[in-house]
C-alpha cells in the first residue's frame, strides 16, 4: 500500500467512526453555541458589536473547541488500545499523521460551518456571498490548527496532565495564525476584499505548509513508544 | 576548576561593559539617561535569541544521536533564554514609560517577544511537569525544534498585523560610534555570561543525572 493510500485509508476510518457515531461534531457545535453566549454576556454588547469582537468572539470559541476536540484524536485510539496496532503497520508512519491531520481538517471545517449560523444570529450578521471569502479562512485557518494540533495530541498523548499541557503547548504555538484568521476574518465582514485579504491567507498557507513538513519529519519521534 | 578563569574574564568583562555604559558613553540628547537600558536591553534580546538557537541546535542532535549531553544543552539553553527573554520584557516597559508613556502597547516587536517567551515558558512547563521520565527528552527534543521553528511566523505574522502602529524603533538605527562599540563590548559581556552560566547549569543538570541513576541502584549492588 503506498503512503497516501495508508494515509486515506486512516482518513476513511476516522470519517466513517465519526459519521456512526458522530461522538465529537454534536457536541462540538453545541460547545460553539455555548461559547457565544457566554462571550454574548460577558461583553454585554448584543448585535452592535458585530465589527469590533465579532471576528475574534468567533475564533476564540473555535480555538478552544478544536482544543477539546484535537486532543481526542489520539484518545480513542489509545483508549481501545488500538494505536499498538496503527504503529506496527508495516511503513512510513508518517501516513499516520496525514490520515488524522487530513480527518482533523475535514471535523473542525465541518464544525465551523455548521456553527456559523449561530454566530451570525447572534451578532446580526446578514447572510450573503460577500462571505464566501470566509471559506477560504476557514479552510486555511482549520488546515493550521489541524496540523498543529494532530502532532501535539500525538506528542502529550503519553504525558501526564494530558489535558493541561495540549493546551499550554498549543495556544501559544497556533498563535500566528490565530492573529491572521482574526484580521482576515474582520475584514471578510467588513466586505472588503481581496487585496488586503491575500497577505493574510498567505501566511496562514505558509504557516499550514511550515507544520505539516515538520509534523511528517517529526510524527516519527512524537509517536515512538 | 578549569572554569576559574573563564569566570574570572566575564567578570572583568562585565565590569568594562558597566564603564562603558555608565562613565564613556555620552547621554542621549533627546531621551536622556533612561536611554542607557538600551545596553541592556538589546543585548539580552541577542542573547535569548541564541540560547533559543542552541535549544534548536540540541533538540536535532538529541534526536539524531541520541546522547544525554545534546538533551542537557536544549533544557539548559532553554532555561537561559527564557531568563534573557524575561530581562528583555522587563526592561523594554521600563524604558517605553518614559518615552512612550505607557508600559505596554501591542506593536509587534513586543507582541513577538512575549509569544516566543510564552512558546519558551510551556516548553519548559512540559519538561518540568508534563512528561514521564522515560519519553521526556524526546518529547522535549521535537518541542524544541517545533519552538524555534515558530518564531519567524511570529515575526511575520505580527508584521502583517499592525503595520500602521509600528512603534519600536527598528533594527538598524544609526549610532554614534561611541554608542555603536559601547553596544558591542555589551553584547561581548552577556554573551560571555550567557556561556558562562550555560556552563554551569549543564555541568548541575549532568550531577543530577548522575545523581538520580545513582538513587536508581539496588542497594545490595554495591
Amino acid at each position: 500500500m503506498s503512503f497516501l493510500g495508508r494515509a486515506l485509508a486512516i482518513l476513511r476510518k476516522d470519517l466513517k467512526a465519526e459519521w456512526r457515531t458522530k461522538a465529537r461534531l454534536s457536541p462540538m457545535v453545541f460547545f460553539i453555541l455555548l461559547m457565544l453566549l457566554v462571550f454574548n454576556f460577558s461583553f454585554d454588547l448584543g448585535g452592535a458589536a458585530l465589527r469590533e469582537i465579532g471576528p475574534g468572539t468567533l475564533w476564540s470559541s473555535y480555538v478552544l473547541a478544536s482544543l477539546l476536540s484535537l486532543s481526542r484524536s489520539f484518545a480513542d485510539e489509545r483508549d481501545n488500545d488500538a494505536l499498538d496496532a496503527l504503529l506496527l503497520a508495516p511503513g512510513d508512519r508518517s501516513a499516520i499523521y496525514l490520515g488524522k491531520m487530513l480527518g482533523n481538517l475535514v471535523f473542525l471545517l465541518a464544525v465551523e460551518i455548521l456553527s456559523l449560523p449561530f454566530f451570525a444570529l447572534f451578532f446580526n450578521l446578514s447572510m450573503g456571498f460577500y462571505l464566501l471569502p470566509l471559506l477560504a479562512v476557514f479552510v486555511l485557518g482549520s488546515a493550521c490548527m489541524a496540523s498543529a494540533g494532530t502532532l501535539f495530541a500525538a506528542l502529550s498523548n503519553n504525558m501526564r496532565l494530558r489535558e493541561l499541557m495540549m493546551p499550554l503547548l498549543l495556544l501559544p504555538m497556533i498563535l500566528p495564525a490565530l492573529i491572521s484568521c482574526v484580521e482576515a476574518t474582520g475584514l471578510v465582514l467588513a466586505n472588503e476584499c481581496c487585496e488586503k485579504l491575500f497577505p493574510h491567507l498567505q501566511m496562514l498557507g505558509v504557516y499550514a505548509v511550515v507544520f505539516t513538513v515538520l509534523s511528517l519529519m517529526l510524527f516519527e519521534y512524537a509517536i515512538e513508544e | 576548576m578549569r572554569s576559574v578563569p573563564f569566570s574570572c574574564l566575564v567578570f572583568v568583562v562585565m565590569l568594562v561593559a558597566l564603564g562603558a555604559i555608565f562613565l564613556w558613553v555620552p547621554t542621549e540628547k533627546e531621551m536622556g539617561i533612561v536611554q542607557r537600558i538600551f545596553y541592556f536591553h538589546v543585548p539580552a534580546a541577542f542573547s535569548s535569541f541564541l540560547a533559543f538557537f542552541l535549544v534548536f541546535v540540541g533538540s536535532v542532535q538529541y534526536l539524531r544521536t541520541r546522547e544525554d549531553k545534546w538533551d542537557r544543552l536544549a533544557l539548559c539553553s532553554a532555561e537561559l533564554g527564557v531568563i534573557f527573554a524575561l530581562i528583555v520584557l522587563i526592561t523594554g516597559p521600563l524604558w517605553a514609560k518614559p518615552i512612550w508613556g505607557v508600559y505596554w502597547r501591542w506593536e509587534p516587536r513586543l507582541t513577538s517577544m512575549l509569544i516566543t517567551f510564552t512558546i519558551y515558558a510551556a516548553y519548559l512547563m512540559v519538561r518540568g511537569y508534563g512528561a514521564r521520565s522515560t519519553s521526556v527528552q524526546r518529547i522535549s527534543a521535537v518541542l524544541g525544534i517545533l519552538a524555534f521553528a515558530n518564531v519567524p511566523l511570529v515575526y511575520y505574522a505580527v508584521d502583517l498585523w499592525a503595520a500602521d502602529q509600528q512603534l519600536h524603533p527598528p533594527r538598524n538605527v544609526e549610532l554614534e560610534p561611541t554608542m555603536q562599540y559601547a553596544k558591542w563590548i555589551c553584547c561581548a559581556a552577556f554573551f560571555l555570561l550567557l556561556f558562562r552560566l550555560l556552563a554551569q547549569r549543564m555541568e548541575l543538570a549532568r550531577i543530577e543525572k548522575a545523581v538520580t541513576l545513582l538513587r536508581q541502584k539496588p542497594i545490595d549492588e554495591t
